[in-house]
């Protein structure tokens, strides 16, 4: 029943709605076609163009380039033809074509989009028709590579909220009742002298003093010592994250580490500590040859190492590019089955999901846990976040989860701009993967299986992928938050979350029901990991996109309160006539009733 | 939830345990077990101290009991019930570990020590003493019993008599006929079992004449008639006794057409498109000489019925469609990878077995041909023929499907019912062989019914509030083909439901009095089965009926949405040109990613002219549109938008079950605000002057099965029962060796060895 399709968000993915006194200051500047331009967006290109859709035929219209988008609108026919694309999106440009090439429709452009589509535009092929666009567009899709700065930057957008408030670190470790008797917060990081990739507030074991985190982190790959990242209420078990311990081939041995790995282990009484190491056993033992590793049992004999089998960033990558393949822009028909079980991406899915749920089943049967891969920025955010959202229900409200992403991806130094490559050109770049893409499906796919456990609904994933590439906001730029603060992000950008919490409506899914205590354990079986087809397929114009169940629950609501209001006002009038008349019911709420017939 | 002991709700049972200090009570008092018996049920064999295994991983959880064979049933009668047991939804002709027997697939008798098995088939003769005993259900149930400490030889009988009773050898030895048989033997106008014949249905049956006219009339078919000719099935043996052919055709020239048609079957009125194009099915004309002629008369018939005299579109189905046994092998692989696979060893390969199955290939297949039907019907405006060989199974499917896109009338519960009676049962779909009640011939057998019953899903699937009914009426109504007393689906043809019963009753001395036959409830009784309360599981609570439309009123909109005319960016729907998805081929597309010049395509001109077919065209302008739920519907053919049946099919499997969860939470919330809107209209209507009302009204007839609590502002969370299998439950119902209890314990344990002697279970040994 909740597996119906959702409302189509294809249409706008990107809702233009900037606040409306924004658009009064910029009205000297001319709307950009039929679509409001952004507080800061500058017009640079128009130019005639021929847009060759795949679903359809070659359409003659006008492109607009802005310092943010590319804006396609069609002239040759009545029926609206339009593209509305973020510069962000774009992974590459490249031409299509020679001066000399024949054909019609030959000589172009072709754009290979982050999101899942690529855009093929055609010229004129005389006089280099092409020159000026093409190089305007690669200039201003990845202005990083030509030393200008990303939209974000340049956007004047204002909201209400200020989004960067969202996420207070202090406020979120006193929601968890943090610090107490066994964790302590520490300031060791405020300048990032421990650990240039983590937040400056940290919350470690309250015996563990400061020399023994600095101790630690020389044996932690790239200082990314375990600190905690969620504290069990109840059991007082916990779940810390970090990176893998710098072993190398002579396996290697850090008392410090050892003795505070065992700290973790004591401040609930834990009787074994278990290790999740997110890679498969081999690659462990691979990055032994580069100084890295696990944690051997000589070593560490009151924890248990258990490895998860996820792989790294380049499979996850080659994974994405074969689904890609079999959905844009044509949905593989034949052996759709089959063809989607190659590109593995479900079965990563599957893996990342399961491990989630044997670190929340671990800590909520009361014993703490230490999730890492070989950086921690990757794997272990997936790992820990996912493993949050099945333990602590606050994380699956709308505010929650932009908490949680905040924390765990965000300030813990997930490499967004290594991993999306915001605006650089280096389309081939080995370091890009989209690994907070499968998060979100991991999330996407536990509303799946719980249709009332999430406060936010389908709506609020698909905006936050677009703008993980849009780079209209700061929330998703540079690496970590030592580099966000020298580039004053907080200050100088909009916050998605100002844009989202501007009309949380939109984003809210009727079927929430709240229920604080609930552990969710999703079935992380190829019997429900679903492909997210809402996303994935969502170019396609053969997709049915309606007839939403939430959407006929909010009209029912809807009907409930016209009702309730009439019942009370018939109920008021009534009292007035007892009082008044000795005939109660009068003509009036007949006539009102008979319209309220339903189907049920 | 995974920690401690986790509590099982089992089959049939959704409430939560109760509290242990309830059980407190010391010593059960000894129980005297005993079958629950039907009217005409009588026990066959029975053994004692009898283990039913319950969870795989170990047998603590197993339950001791009686195991008792009817001549209806194989049950189980526990000594203790589940622990913590409350059942909320029974099921009035089972109990709850019953098994109907002829839902029983295949018996499995295991002796473990001897390492022997034997599959039992009937009057066979066992040389060990089964230790175990193993039921492959038709419904993809497998239950498991341990006779350890029965007594052998008791175990032996009970198990020899499943098998036997398993494969009645006579239709009339079926369990129906003795129990409505019953009802004749009692004092005159009572009803043995409640049988209500007809009376208060208000599902048309389609077997007298007045039904047809109605349908007639409501679909505006003026050119037709009922036709009389087949009265006592003296014309052709698998054709109901009324039935509707075009007014130009005479009964005389009927009686002359039919000796060409297969099996006499003169081609049979369906139903009208608002159009006047009709809908027609038609056998195979088995006298090549006569084909043309014939079918030129009856083609022509047809043209003169519509108001436009509209050409008459062929449709050959057997060419175009899966045939029965396809349909079978299809549905044995689904099941193989469903419930007998070992559940985690099929994971890493279940999507490409799911398509080796083909089942899901199959399920698109006839959408997609439906579609096809529908376009010619509903753009092309011409009558449409569908011609199958026999006319008597893939024409069922099409016709009803057909039917379920263009007519919102088949979407209601009643409309639903009438059209199944319409399509299957009247028009003669053998149950009875397809079903293979009898056991006698498995080339015959096809779940050609269930195929149609996941077309259907698919269909509520993409438009869940089009329909009147649930995914649990769906999943019901399956599984009522294995319960054998419905007239729905005991027989191959009307004509054989008349015979066998005349028969019947003169051999057992039934005066009929006024009956022409035995009068054998239709499924639709569903008080047959079930209470008023648990029937109200089929209503759905989001169905837009045709009085919604009306409910706009102030914020209240239409259902029915109109998308803003606004630009649909790069989706371009509604372009005038008519290219084919396929402008880029996959070969053409970008992985090449080292060519810096890309080439394109340089023939974009031919590819216009390649044009997509007018009815690939008119599927596309149907999803332009906004969608009228009170209209036609499409369903979206991409594989990627087609879904496994979850509930029908993996209902049983702990491992997929989702504790709390799957949509049924969803269903919930929307049930429990139905009901509160129904309780304030009720009140509205009292204020309205419906004196008399009584306050209660609204707790008797509520249609929701989750009502509104008193504060309905505060929502309640969904029950603790509820998971993705409800209102099933697979503890107890899928037994297979080696399975660990819960979903965790498989993940975290990895693959388990199949020990399964269920594995040898298809050789015979």
């Amino acid at each position: 029943m909740a597996s119906a399709p959702i409302a189509p968000y294809n249409s706008s993915p990107l809702g233009n709605s900037s606040s409306p006194n924004a658009s009064r200051e910029s009205l000297k500047m001319e709307p950009l076609a039929d679509v409001a331009m952004l507080p800061g967006e500058e017009r640079v290109i128009d130019k005639d163009i021929i847009y060759i859709c795949p679903f359809n035929a070659a359409v003659k219209g006008k492109v607009f380039i802005t310092n943010y988008r590319l804006y396609f609108k069609n002239t040759d026919s009545e029926t609206p033809v339009t593209l509305d694309v973020p510069l962000g999106v774009i992974s590459r440009v490249e031409k299509m074509g020679g001066a000399s090439s024949r054909g019609e429709n030959s000589y172009g452009l072709e754009i290979i989009c982050k999101d899942m589509r690529n855009l093929r535009f055609a010229l004129k092929q005389e006089g280099h028709s092409r020159r000026d666009i093409f190089e305007i567009i690669f200039k201003y899709a990845f202005p990083l590579s030509h030393g200008m700065q990303l939209f974000a930057f340049l956007s004047q957008e204002k909201y209400e909220e200020n989004g960067w408030n969202v996420y207070e670190p202090m406020e979120e470790y006193r929601r968890q009742v943090l610090p107490n008797s066994e964790w302590r917060v520490t300031f060791i990081n405020k300048n990032y002298e421990l650990c240039d990739t983590y937040p400056t507030i940290l919350v470690v074991p309250f015996k563990a003093t400061d020399e023994d985190l600095r101790r630690v982190a020389a044996f932690r790959s790239r200082c990314r010592i375990p600190v905690l990242s969620w504290f069990h209420k109840e059991n007082h078990a916990v779940i810390t994250r970090c990176s893998q311990p710098l072993v190398g081939m002579s396996g290697k041995r850090n008392k410090d580490d050892e003795r505070y790995l065992d700290l973790i282990r004591e401040a609930n009484g834990t009787t074994k500590l278990t290790i999740y190491d997110a890679r498969p056993n081999v690659n462990a033992v691979a990055n032994k040859a580069t100084g890295g590793g696990y944690e051997g049992d000589d070593a560490y004999q009151n924890a248990e190492l258990v490895f998860l089998d996820i792989h790294n960033i380049h499979v996850m990558r080659e994974s994405l590019k074969k689904l890609k393949d079999i959905v844009y822009p044509n949905v593989e028909e034949s052996h759709w089955l089959s063809s989607l079980e190659s590109t593995h991406w479900l079965e990563h899915i599957k893996l990342v999901l399961s491990g989630a749920i044997q670190v929340a089943d671990k800590v909520s049967s009361g014993s703490s846990v230490v999730v890492h891969c070989s950086d921690g920025w990757d794997r272990t955010a997936q790992l820990t976040s996912l493993a949050m959202l099945m333990l602590d229900s606050y994380y699956r409200t709308l505010r929650g989860f932009q908490v949680l992403l905040e924390k765990e991806w965000i300030s813990f130094g997930h490499k967004f701009a290594s991993r999306i490559g915001h605006g650089d050109k280096n389309h081939a770049d080995q370091d890009r993967s989209p690994i907070f893409l499968q998060f979100i499906d991991c999330v996407w796919q536990m509303t799946k299986q719980f249709p009332t456990a999430f406060e936010f609904n389908e709506r609020l994933l698909v905006v936050i992928l677009d703008h993980l590439y849009s780079c209209r906001f700061g929330t998703f730029l540079y690496n970590c938050e030592s580099a966000r603060d020298s580039n004053n992000v907080r200050g100088k950008t909009v916050s998605l979350w100002a844009f989202v919490n501007s009309d949380t409506s939109l984003y809210i899914n009727p079927f929430y029901t709240p229920e604080s205590s609930r552990v969710l354990y999703p079935v992380a079986s190829m019997r429900h990991l679903e492909l997210w087809v809402t996303y994935y397929i969502r170019w396609n114009p053969r997709i049915l996109h309606q007839s939403p169940v939430e959407q006929r629950y909010k009209e029912l609501l809807a009907l409930r309160d016209q009702y309730l209001k009439k019942l009370e006002e018939l109920q008021l009038s009534d009292s007035t006539h007892l009082t008044n008349s000795s005939t109660p019911n009068t003509a009036t709420p007949n006539q009102h009733i008979t319209h309220l017939q339903t189907p049920f | 939830m995974f920690s401690g002991k986790q509590t099982k709700p089992t089959f049939k049972s959704y409430l939560p345990p109760l509290q242990t200090d309830l059980k407190k009570s010391p010593q059960l008092p000894i129980k005297k077990l005993e079958a629950k018996l039907l009217p005409g049920e009588i026990v066959v064999n029975e053994s004692n101290f009898v283990r039913k295994c319950i969870g795989a991983e170990s047998c603590q959880d197993d339950l001791w009991g009686k195991l008792v064979c009817t001549n209806f049933k194989v049950s189980f009668i526990a000594h203790n019930s589940l622990a913590q047991q409350r059942f909320q939804c029974t099921h009035r002709l089972l109990g709850e570990h019953d098994i109907p027997l002829a839902c029983v697939e295949q018996v499995v008798t295991v002796n473990d020590v001897k390492g022997k098995q034997k599959i039992l088939g009937s009057n066979q003769k066992l040389k060990f003493n089964p230790t175990e005993l193993i039921l492959y259900c038709k419904d993809f149930r497998i239950i498991r019993f341990r006779f350890d400490e029965a007594g052998p030889e008791s175990a032996k009988k009970v198990c020899l008599a499943i098998a036997h009773y398993s494969h009645p050898a006579d239709p009339q030895l079926l369990f129906g006929f003795e129990y409505v048989g019953k009802r004749y033997h009692g004092s005159t106008g009572e009803r043995v079992n409640g049988v209500d014949p007809g009376g208060g249905l208000q599902t048309p049956l389609f077997d007298c004449s007045s039904d047809w006219d109605r349908e007639i009339k409501r679909t505006g078919a003026s050119e037709w008639r009922v036709c009389t000719v087949n009265q006592g099935y003296f014309i052709s043996p698998s054709l109901p006794e009324f039935f509707v052919v075009p007014v130009s055709l005479a009964d005389q020239d009927l009686k002359q057409y039919a000796c060409c048609f297969y099996s006499q079957r003169i081609p049979l009125w369906c139903w009208n498109h608002s159009s006047g194009s009709a809908l027609v099915r038609m056998s195979n004309i088995s006298d090549p000489q006569q084909q043309r002629k014939v079918e030129q008369r009856i083609s022509s018939a047809i043209t003169k019925s519509h108001p436009l005299r509209s050409d008459v579109f062929k449709s050959d189905l057997d060419k175009n469609l899966p045939n029965i046994q396809d349909i079978q092998t299809a549905l044995l692989k689904l099941r193989q990878i469903c419930v007998i696979d070992s559940f985690e060893e099929s994971e890493e390969k279940w999507l490409s077995s799911l398509e080796s199955s083909r089942w899901m290939e199959y399920v698109r297949t006839f959408l997609r041909h439906a579609v096809e039907v529908v376009y010619m019907l509903e753009s092309r405006h011409v009558s449409v023929i569908l011609l199958e060989k026999e006319d008597r199974d893939l024409s069922c499917v099409i016709s009803c499907l057909v039917q379920l896109m263009c007519d919102p009338h088949c979407r209601s519960l009643h409309g639903f019912q009438g059209l199944i009676q319409k399509e299957w049962v009247m028009a003669g779909h053998r149950f009875l062989d397809r079903c293979n009640h009898l056991k006698k011939n498995d080339k015959e057998e096809s779940p050609v019914f269930l195929l149609f019953l996941d077309c259907v899903w698919q269909l509520w699937n993409q438009y869940p509030a089009a329909f009147e009914f649930t995914e649990v009426y769906l999943t019901v109504l399956g599984d009522s083909l294995w319960v054998p007393v419905f007239s729905t689906f005991l027989f191959n043809c009307p004509r054989q439901r008349a015979e066998h019963s005349r028969d019947f009753a003169s051999s057992k001395s039934i005066h009929l009095g006024q009956d022409q036959a035995l009068c054998f409830p239709p499924v639709w009784d569903w008080s047959q089965q079930f209470s008023l309360k648990d029937q109200t599981l089929f209503n759905n609570p989001l169905y837009v009926g045709k009085i919604a439309t009306c409910v706009q009123n102030g914020t209240v909109k239409t259902f029915t949405h109109r998308r803003s005319k606004k630009n649909y960016s790069s989706t371009l729907r509604g372009l005038p040109s008519a290219l084919r998805n396929g402008s880029l081929g996959p070969n053409d597309t970008l992985s090449r990613r080292n060519s810096l010049v890309l080439r394109l395509r340089s023939d974009l001109s031919q590819v216009r002219e390649q044009q997509e077919t007018p009815s690939e065209r008119f599927v596309r302008d149907f999803f332009s549109r906004p969608v009228d739920l009170q209209g036609l519907l499409l369903p979206q053919l991409l594989p990627s938008h087609l879904s496994v049946w979850k509930l029908y099919f993996l209902r049983w499997v702990p491992e997929a079950q989702i504790p709390q969860g799957g949509p049924i939470t969803a269903f919930h919330k929307l049930s429990v605000l139905t009901d509160e809107i129904e309780m304030l209209q009720n009140q509205l209507r009292q204020y309205q002057g419906a004196a008399g009302t009584p306050n209660n009204l609204h707790t008797e007839h509520s249609k929701m099965y989750f009502k509104a609590t008193s504060t309905p502002h505060q929502p309640p969370a969904p029950p603790e029962y509820l998971s993705s299998s409800f209102p099933f439950s697979p503890v107890g119902n899928l037994c297979r060796p080696g399975v660990l209890g819960t979903p965790l314990s498989k993940l975290l344990n990895g693959a388990k060895i199949w020990l399964s002697t269920e594995t040898l279970a298809n050789e015979t040994i």
